[in-house]
């Protein structure tokens, strides 16, 4: 009884007014109290990273097992696929089978948000992103095919940090591992989930794309793109080992366009086969984390050497315009930038200029180190070098863009060009080379055409390129 | 007259003047009678929270007979979850009772946990305590708020939303959805919840329970509310009884009943509350223990997330949820009372049969003895007091 | 002021111009203060957008959207009084305007028995309301137009008692003589009574104008806007939203002219007089209008036999009493 009779048989008597008097008080009361109200097309709530919003497609991860669309409760995906036979690996091997998918289809006027699909997918395919700004007028185009979906990737936050006493998921022992080489206090570095899905997720990637990258892409430019991306972070302000370190953290989210081409690295050449096994190579792994945890406390600290999240924010979705995304896209991205930058995730990508002068930057040749976790550019006149950070390659579109947007690097790859040590490469920050915008341009475009983008986003990512070659070019650090 | 004898009340009056009932006895004695008219009222109609219809006979402003009627939003809930499995089941029922999703998900799969002899780990337990009680405080609210607004205050549905938002981020938080939660799953929860979750839950709680003077000041202390509510819809409590009322309005009828109590699940019998409950069964009684049990329901969420123990959120579950053969029936505590779940397994991914017994369905199976003899005006504030959910009822 | 010598009839025209502005003007600015007073009160900003400038033509834009909507008449409707009855709620509101003194000179019609035009022409409005509601052929219109009608009945009285009592007071029956007669505001002096007064006036006419806690008659939870059920675009403002904004300002400004001195500055004290009357008085009906929209999101709404048992067994009985002591007052202080 937890009801106090006596309070309720008081509160039951009728009164004599005093009670409306009461009420006005705490009407007016409110009249003077700050609003909370959150005037929504102009502001947005920043929503939690596992909302419910838009379902996102992975698509190299898509084996197309069917899981999804069988468990879908009210069967609203919809699959097909062929079969491809592909040539052998090596000589002589037996020719291999693979499923290609040629239709992934949400309809989202049938879907009922329960994230069944997402739960079930065992290659890590589908993600649950936060937006939800896709209503139509037509309800035909609620049906979101493979490669709206896809873009949707872009906007996929990394998984949130567990609550405090929650058995961590993923590899506990080697976060354990990475921060006890770092030192202390960097174990319970929330990102670290994020982290370790995305260095999980490696392995079954490289296993299932070579072949059709191959196919694809001349090896050259997209060794030289994957470079080119990792190469121009600029560390701005203090922990030399951020570099590396951000770009890995955005790898977890993982929009996929780079990472192809960095597996093909492996295949390819033997110099990037030296960038692959950098990378995939289990011993670097202790050295990235170190990497990581050297960065952490700084990330934490929100000293970050780079912007404000807002000015992340306004950047990233004045780069994203000018690659002509939809505005949706880009302000989705522009986002997803933003909340990184507000948990410390990346910093890195400050376009604005190196804070450090470059000793160790031009490196032509260079052994080739086991340890390595990234190869400097090494190429043109203007040498590049930055680290590269293995697991970078699925970087989200909207790291690729900065990344992108730093150094418009010389040319491909060339053979003998050397990975540089985490270590080494912290204290240079790379630099933006001197290339003319123009050239830029046209590279980037021929290198997208390569990749096979479709001709608009070639043509997207080329202006991009040009108009940070620009940037970069007055800035100081050029 | 004769109507006031029979609900075995005494006269009890407030100001002086004779109640609504005693004027509409009068009415229906044939003293005041005039002509009758058949009024429609619903399936669309603002007090009816969605597509439930009454069929009222009235003579002026007495409501002489009234006659719900419901099945408007039937969706085979019982034969949809025979061709599910049981994750799928769990998306499912939480739509049964959409304003309370994450209760309605709890019997399920405390039945299967029964019939598969899981044991769900502590921590797992705990969290799931927690958000049902979340979830009851952002369903009072919202009853709260929309019983202000049919009599015609519309203040505290703002003020009321405002605070739901704030549990309510907590929630979306850690599933993702804010009415359709689906976070527990046989065994556990489906993950573990984020950083700041705990933060945020006692935030909104907390917040609730310091702004509820301020509703107590518009609504229960207000003169105008107390005479649209005090004596008006009297539920005797052997009627509530007869009816299988549960719930709220049981509790505000004087039925101390509350499965939480009676018959722990999961653990609440590790949690120090109280039942709400009140004696005279009207309108006013219902609102009050509706009020008082989000305090409680507060005090739990805070305990619950103090001694929140470390640990896995799920037990060992097999790979392919399979429940052996067997049946079971589980009822918990839903918001708006005893929510059943009667679960038969033929050994199948799928139940053979699961019978769900909701809360809405019996409460309102009450409304045509209340609704007689009351004034229109009295329906909107007995429809709003009696605290349904259309897709409950109808499922 | 330049001399224009005008006929009577271009006089009349103008005027009649100016009081038909004023009202779907009045009906604009009210609305949207409606509207802004009410979401603050419950914490919110309310429109935002229309216009720009925290929405400022919410109104305006809500009046056009009216416009372009369809008029539909329900088919058993009584077409002819159906249609009619948003002119008959809606003249009479305007009429009020006609006496109401908004400065010493600036007052359209000074009637000698203006407080007695004023309390007669603001009631004649629910007989649209009853011919909209008998009309529709909707048991819901019916049943408001009932309500209405009983209540206009019962809370006549009131207002019309507290107003007798103030033109005891003042002495006179013309408007602008009672404003005149306030060198102290009537709800300050005579000290309680006038107070007293003024609340049993704020209650009938809160009732009158059928809003929050006695807007049985349209209560929309209940009845659905009652007797404006049927009704669609542009008669269903000017039966319901003109109407009741037009009720608002109006009584709004009843309230300032016969409790709060009208025109005259809230003191008598010299500097204050520098400021035109018409300021005081709007200052004054804003005040009038704010109380009212304050009382609506607060409230409940009483039940109909509570509402008239309130009126008849209360409010009459007290005003009849406040008149007693008013003529005690004039008599003998």
């Amino acid at each position: 009884m937890a009801v106090d009779e006596r309070k309720l048989e008081e509160a039951r008597k009728p009164g004599f007014g005093l009670g409306l008097l009461k009420g006005m008080a705490v009407t007016l009361k409110h009249l003077f109290k700050h609003n909370t109200v959150i005037q929504y097309p102009d502001e947005k709530q920043d929503l939690p990273a596992r909302t419910r919003g838009v379902i996102a497609l992975k698509e190299e991860n898509c084996t197309v097992c069917m899981l999804c669309g069988r468990e879908c409760p009210d069967w609203c995906i919809y699959i097909d696929s062929h079969k491809e036979t592909l040539a052998p690996k090596r000589e002589g091997g037996r020719p291999r089978k693979r499923n290609v998918l040629d239709r992934f289809a949400i309809d989202y006027a049938l879907c009922m948000y329960c994230g069944i699909c997402v739960e079930v997918c065992p290659y890590d395919a589908l993600f649950w992103s936060r937006e939800f700004e896709y209503a139509e007028y037509d309800i035909r185009q609620l049906t979101h095919e493979k490669e709206k979906l896809s873009d949707w990737m872009a906007t996929v936050l990394p998984p949130p940090p567990l609550e405090e006493g929650a058995e961590l998921p993923g590899a506990p022992a080697e976060t354990a591992t990475a921060a006890g080489a770092a030192g202390a206090g960097s174990a319970q570095r929330p990102s670290s989930p994020a982290q370790d899905t995305a260095v999980e997720e490696r392995p079954q990637q490289a296993a299932k794309t070579p072949e059709a990258a191959a196919a694809s892409a001349p090896p050259e430019a997209l060794a030289s793109e994957s470079q080119r991306s990792a190469g121009e972070v600029q560390p701005t302000g203090a922990g030399a080992a951020q570099a590396p370190t951000e770009q890995k953290s955005e790898a977890a989210v993982g929009d996929t366009t780079t990472a192809e081409p960095q597996q093909e690295i492996g295949a390819a050449g033997e110099q990037s086969d030296a960038v692959k096994s950098g990378s995939e190579r289990t011993p670097s792994k202790p050295e990235r984390k170190e990497a990581e945890a050297a960065a952490e406390p700084q990330g934490a600290g929100g000293s970050r050497g780079g912007e404000e999240p807002q000015a992340v924010y306004e950047r990233v979705l004045q780069e994203q315009r000018d690659r002509g995304s939809s505005p949706q896209v880009a302000e989705a991205r522009a986002k997803v930038a933003r909340v990184k930058a507000e948990r410390g995730l990346r910093s890195a990508v400050a376009p604005a200029p190196a804070a450090k002068p470059v000793p160790s930057a031009p490196q032509q040749t260079r052994p080739s180190e086991p340890e390595s976790s990234g190869a400097p550019e090494a190429s043109g006149p203007e040498p590049e070098p930055g680290p590269v950070a293995p697991t970078e390659e699925e970087a989200t579109p909207a790291a690729q863009s900065e990344a992108e947007e730093a150094t418009p690097a010389e040319q491909p790859q060339e053979e003998g060009t050397s990975p540089e040590s985490p270590e080494a490469g912290a204290s240079a920050a790379p630099q933006t080379s001197a290339e003319d915008p123009e050239a830029v341009y046209e590279r980037v475009l021929a290198e997208e055409k390569a990749k096979g983008s479709s001709d608009a986003v070639a043509t997207g990512r080329a202006k991009a390129a040009r108009v940070r070659a620009q940037k970069g070019t007055k800035g100081p650090g050029g | 007259m004769a109507v006031t004898e029979d609900r075995g009340l005494a006269d009890t009056n407030i100001d002086g003047v004779r109640d609504s009932s005693d004027v509409a006895a009068e009415v229906s004695s044939g003293k005041l009678m005039t002509e009758e008219m058949i009024l429609n009222v619903g399936p669309q109609h603002p007090a009816t929270h969605g597509v439930f219809r009454l069929l009222a006979t009235i003579d002026g402003e007495v409501l002489v007979d009234a006659d719900p009627i419901i099945g408007y939003m039937h969706r085979g809930y019982e034969k949809l979850v025979e061709a599910r499995d049981y994750r799928q089941i769990t998306n499912l029922v939480s739509r049964m009772d959409w304003l309370s999703g994450i209760n309605n998900e709890i019997p399920l799969h405390i039945a299967l946990e029964t019939l598969m002899e899981i044991e769900v780990p502590p921590r797992a337990q705990y969290l799931r305590v927690a958000m049902l009680e979340m979830n009851r405080i952002i369903n009072h609210l919202m009853f709260f708020a929309s019983f202000g607004a049919e009599l015609g205050a519309i203040t505290p549905a703002f003020y009321a939303f405002r605070e739901r938002e704030d549990i309510q981020f907590a929630l979306e938080m850690a599933t993702g959805g804010r009415m359709h939660f689906g976070f527990f799953r046989p065994g556990g929860l489906k993950e573990d919840v984020p950083r700041g979750f705990f933060a945020q839950a006692l935030k909104g709680v907390r917040q609730v329970i310091d702004r509820l003077p301020d509703y107590e000041n518009l609504l229960i202390g207000n003169e105008i509310f107390k005479q649209r509510t005090v004596n008006v819809g009297v539920l005797p409590t052997d009627v509530a009884y007869n009816y299988g009322v549960s719930g709220p309005i049981a509790r505000g009828s004087d039925i101390t009943f509350d499965v939480r109590k009676d018959e722990p699940y999961l653990v609440y019998d590790q949690f120090d509350f109280d039942v709400c409950s009140a004696p005279h069964g009207d309108c006013f009684d219902r609102f009050w223990v509706l009020l008082h049990e989000v305090v409680e329901s507060a005090k739990i969420v805070e305990q619950a997330i103090e001694g929140m123990p470390s640990g896995p959120i799920m037990g060992k579950v097999p790979r392919v949820v399979q429940a052996p053969e067997g049946e079971v029936y589980v009822r918990t505590e839903n918001s708006l009372g005893e929510l059943g779940m009667y679960l038969v397994s033929d050994g199948d991914r799928r139940p053979y049969r699961l019978k769900i017994r909701t809360p809405s369905y019996n409460n309102v199976s009450a409304l045509p003895y209340v609704l007689k003899n009351t004034f229109v005006a009295d329906m909107i504030a007995i429809l709003g007091s009696f605290f349904f959910v259309l897709g409950d009822i109808d499922r | 002021m330049p001399e224009i010598a005008l006929t009577a009839w271009q006089i009349l025209i103008v005027k009649v111009l100016v009081i038909l502005m004023v009202v779907p003007m009045g009906a604009i600015v009210g609305g949207y203060a409606e509207h802004k007073v009410m979401a603050h009160l419950q914490h919110r900003l309310g429109p935002m957008y229309p216009g720009g400038f925290h929405g400022w033509a919410t109104t305006l834009a809500d009046g056009i959207k009216f416009l372009y909507k369809e008029d539909i008449i329900p088919d058993a409707a009584d077409k002819r009084v159906f249609s009619l009855a948003p002119a008959a709620i809606m003249v009479p509101i305007i009429m009020i305007y006609l006496v109401i003194p908004m400065d010493e000179s600036l007052v359209i019609e000074d009637l000698d028995v203006g407080i007695f035009y004023l309390l007669a022409i603001s009631s004649v409005s629910t007989i649209g309301v009853l011919m909209a509601g008998w009309s529709s052929a909707n048991k819901y219109a019916l049943i408001g137009a009932l309500r209405s009608a009983a209540q206009l009945i019962a809370y006549e009285l009131p207002v019309v008692l507290s107003a007798a009592a103030v033109a005891m007071l003042a002495g006179s029956l013309s408007l602008v003589d009672i404003v005149r007669a306030q060198d102290w505001m009537f709800i300050l002096w005579p000290p309680g009574l006038g107070l007293a007064l003024f609340l049993v006036f704020v209650t009938g006419a809160i009732a009158e104008m059928t809003r929050v806690p006695f807007d049985m008659p349209i209560a929309e939870s209940e009845i659905i806007t009652g007797p404006f059920t049927e009704y669609t675009g542009m008669r269903y403002i000017f039966s319901h939203m003109f109407a009741e904004m037009g009720h608002l300002i109006a009584f709004g400004g009843i309230g300032a002219t016969l409790f709060l001195g009208g025109f005259q500055p809230i003191v008598p004290w010299e500097p204050l007089e520098v400021i035109p009357g018409i300021v005081w008085f709007l200052l004054k009906t804003f005040f009038m209008i704010f109380l009212f929209l304050w009382i609506r999101p607060t409230f409940p709404r009483v039940r109909e036999d509570q509402l008239q048992k309130f009126a008849w067994k209360f409010l009459i009985p007290l005003s009849l009493v406040l008149i007693l002591l008013t003529g005690a007052w004039v008599l003998y202080v």
